[in-house]
């Protein structure tokens, strides 16, 4: 949000609390975690450890049981459905791993997807995606449909989708799960080159020790809570 | 995101699982033509049937003796010349024709048979407003109101046991119920299928029998319009009232005929609910596809969700789709219907060859033994907007579902 000095992202005291079927489940248990912009941050910790949960949550995908949450400052605690709705458009960006792309929508109407949502102009637009597919390694396959594109092509889209309204903070939730170690590699240096020629905050959630190699700041979520969180010395270069 | 690219996103949607939008497709296409041509049979056949009851009864309007519905009788005539010259200055009407109805003995040498009069006017009628002159069978018509003769119905002459050329002798009561007689001879037969017209009907020019009743060369009984849409009788009807004076009734066929204005009424119910049946069918097979499609791309939808779409961008996404599926479940219902409709239009199915005879009669009226389909724009129209909505509303349950979605639970659904 324009104007916003503070963190980019503010966890403070999260808790979440989840009904499955009989039993609680006591996913987050007062976490406390502030990410500045400009941050290439990998949370990492064990199956289970609430890492997905938290991703949810900044990603406004979801609501806390207790505690606040706030996104370039502004709680997101107040806002409708809509609102998070729009939120969500404007200011975050979401890399899957699966990818998840559009199957009825080509590469580049998938790039575009968001930017026509924010009803950008159409000129605006494609200069936009079509250098944003470029700096993804991807000029030339604009036209092709995911079920066309390999995996980690596919995982370029997502990334070129995600940065394409020059979101906050891009969340990145396994991004490199489902691909091969060389195609990880690839993915690492776009999402890096992104980070540090446009400045995109990007949180990762992973269990890639590559991803945390990467990353300049790595944060460790055991049951729930931070365990550790190690900023690395060449951070926010 | 604008409109344009909700509406292509949905229309390569629709076609993510071609089978399953060709069938549902043709549950559209061919409820609609169902709809179409039951409609199609209808609206031909109660038109038909009003025509012909209007060419053999009063006209779609009559103008008659204010009493007379009630008590039929030759006593209650009216001026017949002033109410024609009202009648043709209504732009509504065609045709204007003057009747003299009753009920008359036909008796021979040998035989007494009670038969139903009609005395018209040959010089204003012919078979398009007299529908029975269609089946004259064996000699000729009248040519002026004041010709001698007298024509039978078939079975109505084989029971007089007379030919062409026999006289035969007509006893009925006059204007002052006095009984009177006239003899003619047998100038025409009448074969028309329906046994009531062909037992029990006789034409008699109106000049001769005016002499007979001791009515004015003005006097008839009924004046009967015809009109270009039967439909419009109750307005022509309305209009005629207020400048016949209060001692003719305008009356429209249906309250002339009500026990064939009863006998449509019920078969277009039943048609109707037939029609609601189908489209209560065919509105269930898209629901059932479309709510099928959703719960599919549930996790698709919460990934949209996450990436921005709103719950209202979801919702017209899946209307949409819907709106996508009628539209095109139309056009293929007029593919579809195009031929049958025009064999039927133009040809028509006979169905005497189903063993019903060369006509048969309903509610008192022969009809032809061809049925043919001639849908009313407007219920053409009609149908093509109610397949539309009832797809839209099957649509609705399914769009609200996607933008009901709950972003963090679909997307963990594989």
């Amino acid at each position: 949000m324009a104007g916003n000095n503070g963190p980019i992202v503010e966890l403070d005291d999260v808790t979440k609390l989840y009904r499955q079927g009989e039993i609680d489940v006591q996913a987050l248990r007062g976490l406390t975690l502030a990410v500045e912009p400009g941050e290439f941050t990998a949370i990492c910790g064990p199956s289970g450890s609430g890492k997905t949960t938290m991703l949810n949550l900044i990603g406004a995908l979801d609501r806390p049981t207790s505690g606040r949450i706030a996104i370039e400052g502004r709680d997101l605690a107040p806002l409708s459905r809509k609102e998070l709705s729009v939120l969500r458009r404007d200011r975050i960006g979401f890399v899957f791993q699966a990818y998840n792309l559009m199957p009825v929508l080509t590469a580049y109407e998938n790039a575009e997807i968001v930017l026509s949502l924010q009803r950008v102009d159409a000129a605006e637009r494609r200069e936009r995606v079509m250098r944003l597919l470029a700096d993804v390694g991807l000029e030339g396959l604009e036209r092709r449909r995911p079920d066309e594109l390999s995996g980690g092509q596919q995982q370029r889209v997502a990334i070129a989708r995600a940065i394409a309204s020059d979101p906050a903070v891009v969340l990145a939730d396994e991004p490199t799960a489902n691909v091969d170690s060389d195609t990880a590699d690839k993915l690492l240096d776009i999402m890096e080159h992104l980070n540090r020629e446009r400045g995109a905050t990007f949180i990762f959630s992973t269990h890639d020790p590559r991803v945390m190699e990467r990353a300049r700041r790595v944060v460790r979520i055991a049951d729930g809570r931070v365990e550790r969180d190690d900023a690395k010395a060449q951070a926010s270069a | 995101m604008t409109g344009s690219s909700i509406a292509a996103m949905a229309w390569r949607n629709l076609w993510r699982h071609r089978r399953r939008t060709l069938l549902t497709l043709s549950s559209i296409a061919f409820g609609t033509s169902l709809a179409i041509l039951f409609t199609g049979f209808g609206d031909s056949s109660w038109r038909e049937m009003i025509d012909l009851a209007a060419r053999l009864g009063g006209g779609h309007v009559a103008l008659q003796h204010h009493e007379y519905l009630d008590t039929p009788t030759l006593e209650r005539t009216v001026g017949a010349a002033e109410l024609r010259e009202v009648a043709l200055r209504d732009p509504g009407v065609d045709r204007v024709v003057t009747r003299i109805t009753g009920f008359a003995m036909l008796s021979t040498a040998g035989q007494s048979y009670g038969t139903a009069l009609i005395a018209y006017d040959p010089e204003l009628e012919d078979d398009t407003t007299l529908s029975v002159l269609e089946g004259l069978s064996e000699g000729h018509g009248f040519r002026t109101a004041n010709d001698k003769g007298i024509i039978l119905g078939a079975k109505l002459a084989e029971n007089l046991d007379v030919r062409l050329g026999r006289k035969v002798v007509y006893t009925l009561t006059d204007k002052h119920g006095e009984i009177v007689q006239e003899a003619a001879r047998v100038t025409g037969i009448i074969r028309t299928g329906a046994p009531t017209v062909d037992a029990g009907l006789s034409l008699l020019p109106i000049g001769v029998l005016r002499t007979a009743l001791g009515y004015g060369e003005d006097e008839a009984i009924q004046v009967g319009l015809f009109i270009d849409d039967q439909r419009n009788a109750t307005a022509v009807a309305a209009r005629l009232r207020g400048q016949v004076g209060e001692r003719v009734s305008a009356l429209p066929w249906y309250e002339l005929q009500p026990e064939l204005a009863g006998f449509i009424a019920m078969k277009i119910a039943g048609a109707q609910f037939m029609e609601v049946t189908i489209a209560l069918l065919v509105a269930a097979g898209i629901f059932n596809t479309l709510f099928v499609s959703v719960m599919e791309r549930l996790r698709e939808f919460g990934i949209m969700m996450a990436i921005g779409f709103s719950p209202a961008r979801l919702f017209g996404l899946v209307m949409f789709e819907t709106l996508w599926l009628g539209l095109v479940g139309l056009f293929g219902a007029a593919l579809v219907t195009a031929w049958p409709y025009y064999y039927m239009n133009t040809v028509g199915i006979d169905i005497s060859a189903f063993g019903l005879g060369s006509g048969t009669e309903v509610a008192g009226v022969s009809m032809g033994s061809v049925m043919r389909v001639d849908i009313y724009l407007e219920n053409l129209v009609m149908i093509a907007v109610a397949a539309l909505a009832a797809t839209l509303l099957s649509g609705l349950y399914p769009a609200w579902k996607a933008g009901h979605v709950a972003p963090v639970e679909a997307i963990k659904l594989v």
